[in-house]
Formats: structure tokens, C-alpha cells, sequence
């Protein structure tokens, strides 16, 4: 279980913020954590899908996308800052997020 | 060394950019005389386009728009001096890949789809069968969740390793999709199409779509077609059809389509349709390429 500190959610933060501004082809200015992925953004889930690929990797995460997917069909997100609080929780939690 | 290009067509239209448009008439195109173009063909008198109108959210009116804006647009790459090496079409993209290819004129490729749709029609008109997507499980395994239950429901696209398309009746791909649901998968959804495409139960339309095709005007292709049923190299005349009857009644992958391309040393594909679904699916597809909307040009 990876413990979360400050330094953690601005990194996340900035790796999610830089990937959308990208993948949007857009300014990084012009997303906020009250953005709303689908309506703001046009994100999908294969964007989702690979943000995850991202941190498994940044952070040597050890989960199945099948657990990621059980959990977000509960715990739903809209906004950036949502996106940005579940990505932390699995670094903190990883397979055990279903636990919470 | 210069570029090796790909012409990738669409199949249906889920989202515009809303700036299909906008690309056609800076490249002096009208997607409305094309429109025209077919109704003349078909007898049927196709409204004018524009991005809300209900009318092309019906399945067959919905493949002659994204037919027309295919062509329009690749017609557009055309008087830009850009020319593919390679072209590959995603399930009912391939009209519009037959066309740029040079193997059907424009008026031929919207007879194809209107024969196609009216051959299976029995189906469609049931309401009893439909399709789709689940993203975030893998091949296995949906494969082991149809198999469980026997379902009338079967993958017939591999979109990217995170990304599939089922067919089949529409109460089993319904269950299939709360299945998946269940099993951990991100997103699923159902299609807005009432045809079960690419499944088991479209076989028995190969033999009369093939007669069908023996009494068109079809030619070999110009540029070569990648078969999203087997992957080969299509261009020969007889090749063609039996690639039509493919992809109508078989299942496709593009996953593997993607992949011949890019081991074929594509390394710039241009989506040549409305939206940007096949620049979406591409993003679990690895390789030495870039894919550009058109819109982008």
C-alpha cells in the first residue's frame, strides 16, 4: 500500500492534466479539476484505459483492470479532479480498492 | 524515405466532430451533391445534411452519409495530391475503401450498401438482433463469458486488445453486456444498429450477395484493399467480391488490420470519415505510425 503524500497528487495531477491537454490538443490552462471529461474534454474510456496503463507502470501498480472496472462502474466520475482522486486511490490501494 | 500512407474509411457514424463540413467546403466539396448523386441512383430523396438531422440516425440512411462524407473526403485528399499505398475499410467502411481504391465508381459503391441493407433487411426488421462494444475485458475473457451461458451472441471485432464488438440477438447481447458489466469491464454499450453484422447469423446471405456481385460493374482495385476478415492483400476483381462477402457475413478484426499496415511500413494513415472513432480504437495499437483526423490537415 503506497502512502499518498502532497508530492503524489501534483504529480498525478500534472500527469493527467498534461495527457488530456495532449490528447485534446489543447492548452493545459484550459482544464481545471471541475472539467468534465466526456462533455468538456470528449474523453472515452480508452483514454481512461491508458491513463491507467501510465501509472501502472509510473508506479509499478499491481492491479487488474478488471478490478479498476468493478470499482468505477460504483464510484462513477465526471470531472478531472474526480479522475485525479480515483487514480490516487488505486496507487494507494491497488488490487484492495474494492475493499474500501 | 518518404512517407507510406494508408486511406482508413469508417464504418458508422457515432459522433461528429462537426467539422466535417467546414474541411469539405474549404476543399471546394459539397457533401450535399453527393448526397444528391445517390438519391439519383437509388430513388430515394436524401434531405440535406446537417449535423442534427434525425433522418441519417436510421441504419440505412446512417451508412449512405457516412458512405458519402467517406468519398467526399478522400476525394478531398485526392485533389490535394495525397495518395495512399494501402486502404483498409472498418466492417461497412469498406464501400468507401472500393471507391478510393478505384475498384467501384461512387454511384456503384451506394448500390452495394443499399443491396447489402435490403438483403438482410429480414433481419434487421425484426428488431430481434443488434450489437455492442465492451471496453476493458479482454478476448478471453467475454469468449468464456458466451460460452458459459450458451449465448446467441459472439465477438466479431477485435477493435484494440481492450476494445470488442458483439453481435448477435439482441436479448443475449444485452445479457452479454451486464455480464461483462459484472466481470470488470469499464464501458459497455449497445449499438444503435438492429443488424447483427459480421455474425453467424448473416451466413446465409453469402451465396445471394455473391450472385448480387456477379452483376455489378466492379474492377480491380488501383491501390490495394488490407482485408479486415484475413488480413491479405485484395486487388484482384475476384478477390474483391469474395472480400465483400467477407466482410458482410464473417467476422472482421481490426486489431490484426492495424497491425498488417504498420508491419507493411504504413507510418501515416489518414481517417477518412466523419468523427474519429478509428483514431479512438487506435490507442492501444502500438507502432511507428501517426492517424490524423482529417479535419487536422
Amino acid at each position: 500500500m503506497a502512502q499518498i503524500t502532497d508530492k503524489t497528487r501534483e504529480e498525478v495531477k500534472e500527469i493527467v492534466l498534461d495527457f488530456f491537454a495532449e490528447e485534446c490538443e489543447i492548452d493545459v490552462e484550459e482544464i481545471s479539476e471541475e472539467s468534465n471529461i466526456i462533455s468538456d474534454l470528449d474523453g472515452d474510456s480508452l483514454m481512461f484505459l491508458e491513463l491507467i496503463e501510465i501509472f501502472k507502470k509510473k508506479y509499478n501498480l499491481n492491479i487488474e483492470l478488471k478490478t479498476i472496472g468493478k470499482y468505477a462502474v460504483k464510484n462513477p466520475v465526471k470531472t478531472i479532479g474526480e479522475l485525479i482522486d480515483m487514480q490516487l486511490l488505486i496507487i494507494e490501494h491497488e488490487n484492495n480498492i474494492l475493499d474500501l | 524515405m518518404g512517407n507510406k500512407i494508408a486511406f482508413l474509411f469508417p464504418a458508422f457514424i457515432t459522433d461528429f466532430t462537426e467539422k466535417e463540413v467546414e474541411f469539405l467546403q474549404k476543399n471546394s466539396i459539397d457533401i450535399n451533391q453527393y448526397l444528391s448523386r445517390i438519391s439519383n441512383t437509388l430513388s430515394i430523396e436524401f434531405p440535406g445534411f446537417f449535423y442534427d438531422n434525425k433522418y441519417f440516425r436510421e441504419e440505412l440512411n446512417s451508412q449512405i452519409l457516412a458512405y458519402a462524407i467517406s468519398c467526399a473526403m478522400s476525394d478531398a485528399l485526392f485533389s490535394k495530391g495525397l495518395f495512399p499505398n494501402l486502404i483498409a475499410g472498418y466492417s461497412m467502411g469498406i464501400y468507401a475503401s472500393l471507391y478510393a481504391s478505384g475498384s467501384v465508381n461512387f454511384e456503384t459503391g451506394a448500390e452495394l450498401i443499399y443491396k447489402a441493407y435490403n438483403l438482410v433487411k429480414e433481419l434487421t426488421e425484426t428488431g430481434k438482433y443488434g450489437m455492442g462494444a465492451i471496453i476493458g475485458l479482454a478476448y478471453n475473457d467475454i469468449e468464456r463469458l458466451t460460452q458459459a451461458k450458451s449465448y446467441h451472441a459472439e465477438i466479431i471485432n477485435v477493435n484494440n486488445e481492450h476494445s470488442m464488438v458483439i453481435a448477435g440477438t439482441k436479448k443475449d447481447v444485452r445479457e452479454l453486456l451486464e455480464k461483462s458489466t459484472d466481470e470488470g469491464a469499464l464501458t459497455t454499450a449497445e449499438l444503435t444498429v438492429n443488424t447483427p453484422y459480421h455474425s453467424k447469423f448473416l451466413l446465409k446471405y453469402s451465396e445471394p450477395f455473391r450472385k448480387y456481385l456477379n452483376k455489378i460493374q466492379i474492377k480491380n482495385a488501383e491501390i490495394p484493399i488490407i482485408s479486415t476478415y484475413n488480413q491479405r492483400e485484395v486487388v484482384q476483381l475476384e478477390e474483391i467480391k469474395s472480400e465483400l462477402v467477407f466482410n458482410l457475413t464473417q467476422k472482421i478484426n481490426w486489431y490484426n488490420t492495424m497491425q498488417k499496415l504498420i508491419n507493411l511500413g504504413i507510418n501515416e494513415m489518414f481517417e477518412c470519415g466523419a468523427g474519429k472513432d478509428l483514431k479512438k480504437i487506435s490507442r492501444f495499437i502500438k507502432g511507428d505510425y501517426k492517424l490524423k483526423s482529417i479535419h487536422k490537415i
